[in-house]
């Protein structure tokens, strides 16, 4: 990958805990290009955000980073010193978190929270940081900050403290900012918002940004890329256009039609994913989706299968691909809906190598 | 939309509460069996418990015996395991006597505690209303009256003996329990089951001792653990300024003021209720402490 | 910070605090009235001089009248008159001994406070560590083991041995001298009843800090770049603080009543001990006066801590 600010390089990190060893994240790697928006999408779980802490050293007891490399402007986070490590913090890579009111001090002013971040480092000067704290504030559009900025945090509302958070990541103009699920606290409306700000933000500052979530509405709104976690892997990344209209791992299949689209059909059926991810201690054999694959064959019980390339720019860990299940289904694409392609049931008949076919599957919509 | 998930309650009350507790008692007790101070301070309780029962039925010797001039202060010897005392009276049974009452009084503190406090706390929390702000005011007023100060006049004025001291021991020590239950009542209620038991038409009563009662359970048992120290060393003080159970019936806190005065002379006397008293009160703390985490509903994964 | 609100809530406390006083003392009236016995059985007076005597302190009056006139009196600050030593006044006497207990009370308070924050901190930083084990150990040793029990081998240790061994460099008085400045001149009884008492307080600082430390503003401190003991300092402890400071109304009264038993062993001039003594001499009328201040003493305690609240928590406003 050319000129990328951040390459992680087969990453895992696993949690020993009393019960067992938790692989919570396995050989992922992904890369951001400078001034990028990546999205890293996922259900809860499937270490997308563990992924996150791992980069910035953030993943606490029992956790551990046990392999791989995280590559940021040629050196290796993972061989840091923790004073090396500290500096990079909210310096050159900042991160924020998902609910604002947990994380923000209570007890201490919002002001004193965002100088507090500039102070840490060296990159703006003492007698800056004040003015610079309220003019952040003014750009991520709170209203009467130099009020505000001597408040503290519960007096905010809720998209408020948000901005407040992002104000935060970006004092130090940090070449990267993570921000773990920014939205799911807070309303629809004010997650348009966010997303909106984050968007001028990425274009005014050119920080690149890593967003992750588990909405893909949101993932549309915002991300040029994205990268589909499940189970601590990676097993699909492509741009956002690709992903979304020609999905190749069922998994990114599915999830896209669990969710209500507007254009669709009124014959269109909602899919649910049925069963439940793998159990993380005592992973199964072969690809960690296939229980609940609708697509499953042999092979997928057997192998894992490996992560390679589908279409320009686009990778997917699959023995099967979509393309190849739509071909089956005597379908052109996802966006054929004729009675057949829809029901995901191959027209002849044919049988699943497993018992049945996923009881969801088949459920029509109400009429 | 056909695939949504079947609802929790699809049968009321009585099988979700069933649910709930036998999760929360089985998750418990296999914590409390991993906590091995806490196990530990069982087992000493239980022998402790079973040399009191020993000596109703049989001490070394009479623990009120008085014993001539020559035996008196004896150390610790074959004849008698722990020394006499100032009189002469044989040590080893006058701590077994000491063991009883601090078990009667201390569970029987508790007990009257528990009765007395969960009463009122349910009443107060579930009822709501005036009563509630009649009990609270009350509550508040005396909340921070010193236990000691009160059990000393109630103990006077009712007179020495067993079951008086149990009385004024648990006149201030009620409140806290009454407070907690309260404070339970108050967030159990809220809860839907409780909602659909008043709808079927179950009657207060039922609801409380039926459903709210055994879902406050734990905090409650384990507060009622924590006030038997309180209670025996409440009773250890009283008799260590001689105002608590009269003699010749020995109580660790009256060997331990004996002990106090022979201190040069004879250290061994004060050791024994110091050490026993120690060890109890210990064990009772960490048996409470090894509950609370055991039954911590925010432990359980 | 000093808003209306706060007067307000102010001044309700101190009327609750007044109302309080009222009922205790009330109560403790009628209570020690009606034990058996009087504080002139010990003169061994009879028939018409001890009705004479009875007459002149008033006590052949109906309890309430009794009360009544108890009331106007104390809210002047007059408490009346001893039983037992004929005409002493009784609120010198009382004013006297309560600094006496506030000397002794107000030393171990710090020791308490110090030491268990300190012991807390450090054990919930090292979590699991024998560091950990041996400040809770000595935690629960400190809440468990009775005072007087405490208070014996502190004498053994600090006025026998220690004294001995090093040839009276270091050495403890057991009787009570009152407490200076220095730590040196600390005297036995305030740090064993600071020690009592500060096992709860590690206990909570240590559970409180604990809880702190998992809070996601701490690792949104940490994501920040922040240095680690900024982090522990600035961010953790300021909110570990807070439930500390919530259990300070109770650990008042627990120094309190082990004020009550350490006066009592050390023969230390101070309401405790007075208390004590006049149940025993059936001096009521210094019972009831004992039992008031002490009240009032808890009720202006809690009233600042929960004024100290709003100084830690910029959440909480009345």
């Amino acid at each position: 990958m050319t000129d990328s600010i951040l390459e992680v390089r087969n990453l895992s990190t696993h949690f020993f805990t009393d019960d067992g060893e938790v692989k919570a994240v396995r050989n992922v790697s992904f890369s951001v290009a400078p001034g990028e928006t990546l999205g890293i999408v996922g259900e809860s779980g499937c270490g997308k955000s563990v992924t996150a802490m791992s980069v910035l050293g953030l993943v606490g007891r029992p956790g551990k980073v046990v392999g791989g490399e995280i590559m940021f402007r040629g050196r290796d986070l993972l061989k840091l010193s923790k004073e090396e490590l500290r500096r990079i913090r909210g310096r050159d890579i900042a991160m924020i978190f998902q609910d604002p009111l947990s994380s923000l001090n209570p007890v201490l002013r919002v002001g004193y929270q965002i100088d507090e971040a500039m102070n840490a480092h060296d990159k703006i000067p003492r007698d800056q940081v004040a003015q610079r704290g309220i003019d952040l504030l003014k750009q991520v559009r709170v209203s009467d900050a130099e009020r505000r900025i001597t408040q503290f945090p519960h007096q905010f509302s809720g998209g408020m403290r948000q901005r407040a958070m992002i104000a935060m990541g970006l004092s130090n103009s940090p070449d990267l900012l993570i921000a773990d699920e920014p939205t799911t606290a807070l309303d629809v409306t004010v997650q348009a918002q966010i997303l909106e700000l984050l968007r001028d933000l990425n274009e005014q500052t050119g920080a690149a940004i890593i967003l992750i979530t588990h909405n893909l509405g949101v993932v549309a709104g915002l991300c040029k890329r994205v990268v589909v976690m499940y189970a601590g892997e990676i097993v699909e990344e492509g741009t956002v256009e690709q992903i979304f209209e020609a999905p190749q791992h069922p998994y990114t299949w599915s999830l896209l039609r669990s969710v209500p689209r507007i254009d669709a059909n009124r014959g269109h059926r909602l899919l649910s994913i049925e069963g439940l991810p793998p159990d993380l201690i005592d992973l199964p054999q072969g690809c960690k989706f296939n229980p609940r694959c609708p697509f499953r064959v042999e092979r997928c019980f057997q192998e894992s299968p490996p992560f390679e390339q589908v279409a320009p720019a686009q990778h997917a860990a699959c023995w099967v691909t979509m393309a190849r299940a739509y071909a089956d289904m005597g379908a052109a694409n996802i966006k054929d809906t004729s009675p057949g392609a829809a029901s995901g049931i191959h027209p002849a008949g044919r049988k699943l190598p497993v018992a049945e076919v996923p009881a969801a599957v088949a459920e029509p919509v109400g009429d | 939309m056909a695939t949504v998930i079947a609802p929790v309650i699809e049968e009321y009350a009585g099988g979700t509460i069933a649910r709930e507790q036998v999760g929360l008692w089985r998750d418990g007790f296999r914590r409390l069996r991993r906590n091995r101070l806490a196990l530990a301070a069982l087992v000493y309780l239980v022998v402790l418990v079973l040399v009191a029962i020993v000596a109703i039925f049989w001490t070394p010797y009479n623990p009120a015996t008085i014993l001539p001039n020559t035996l008196t202060y004896l150390p610790p010897s074959a004849h008698h395991v722990l020394g006499t005392d100032e009189l002469g009276r044989d040590l080893l049974s006058r701590m077994m006597q000491g063991a009883q009452i601090s078990l009667i009084v201390g569970v029987g503190t508790s007990a009257i505690v528990l009765t007395v406090g969960v009463v009122v706390g349910l009443i107060a929390g579930y009822f709501r209303g005036w009563v509630d702000n009649v009990i609270s005011v009350f509550i508040n007023i005396f909340y921070g009256i010193p236990g000691i100060l009160v059990a000393i006049v109630l103990y006077l004025v009712l007179g020495r003996g067993l079951g008086n001291i149990m009385i004024a021991i648990s006149a201030t020590a009620w409140m806290d329990m009454a407070r907690l239950v309260r404070g339970q009542a108050f967030s159990i209620r809220e809860r839907e089951y409780i909602e659909a038991a008043r709808a079927s038409g179950a009657k207060s009563g039922k609801i409380l001792f039926g459903h709210i009662l055994p879902n406050a359970l734990g905090p409650i048992i384990v507060q009622a653990t924590f006030v038997i120290p309180i209670a025996i060393l409440t009773e250890a003080f009283l008799s260590y300024l001689g105002l608590g159970i009269p003699s010749p019936l020995a109580s660790w806190g009256s060997i331990a003021s004996e002990g106090y005065q022979a201190l040069p002379l004879e250290p061994y006397m004060m050791l024994w209720p110091a050490v026993a008293l120690s060890v109890t009160l210990l064990a009772f703390n960490f048996l409470g402490d090894g509950l609370r985490d055991a039954f911590d509903p925010r432990q359980r994964r | 910070m000093l808003t209306r609100g706060t007067l307000i809530y102010i001044a309700q406390r101190l009327a609750l605090i007044a109302f309080t006083l009222v009922a205790v003392s009330f109560l403790v009236f009628i209570t020690v009235h009606s034990l058996p016995g009087d504080a002139f059985e010990s003169d061994r007076v009879h028939g018409k001089a001890l009705q004479l005597l009875l007459h002149e302190y008033g006590l052949d009056r109906p309890v309430l009248v009794q009360y009544w006139s108890f009331l106007t009196n104390a809210i002047h600050g007059n408490f009346g008159v001893s039983l037992q030593i004929r005409g002493l006044p009784i609120t010198p006497l009382v004013t006297r001994e309560l600094s006496v207990s506030a000397e002794l009370g107000g030393t171990a308070l710090l020791i308490t406070i110090g030491l268990g924050t300190t012991f807390g901190v450090l054990a919930a930083l090292r979590q699991n560590t024998w560091v950990d084990y041996t400040l809770t150990s000595i935690a629960v040793v400190g809440y468990s083991v009775p005072s007087f029990v405490l208070a014996g081998l502190g004498v053994l240790i600090f006025s026998y041995w220690l004294p001995t061994i090093t040839n009276g460099v270091i050495s403890y008085p057991a009787e009570w001298t009152g407490t200076y400045g220095t730590l040196v001149e600390l005297s036995l009884p305030a740090i064993i009843l600071g020690f009592y008492t500060s096992g709860q307080v590690t206990r909570i600082t240590r559970a409180a800090m604990l809880e702190v430390l998992q809070q996601d503003y701490i690792r949104t401190a940490r994501a920040k770049g922040l240095k680690s003991t900024v982090v522990t300092v600035r961010h953790a402890l300021r909110n570990a603080l807070i439930p500390v400071i919530s259990i300070l109304g109770p650990l008042v009264i627990s120094i309190i009543t082990g004020s009550v038993i350490i006066e009592n062993i050390f023969g230390i001039p101070g309401l405790g001990k007075r208390f004590v003594e006049s149940i025993l001499s059936a001096d009521y009328n210094i019972t009831v006066a004992v039992f008031t201040v002490y009240a009032l003493l808890i009720g202006v305690a809690n009233l600042i801590v929960d004024l100290l609240y709003t100084v830690v928590d910029p959440r909480i406003r009345y």
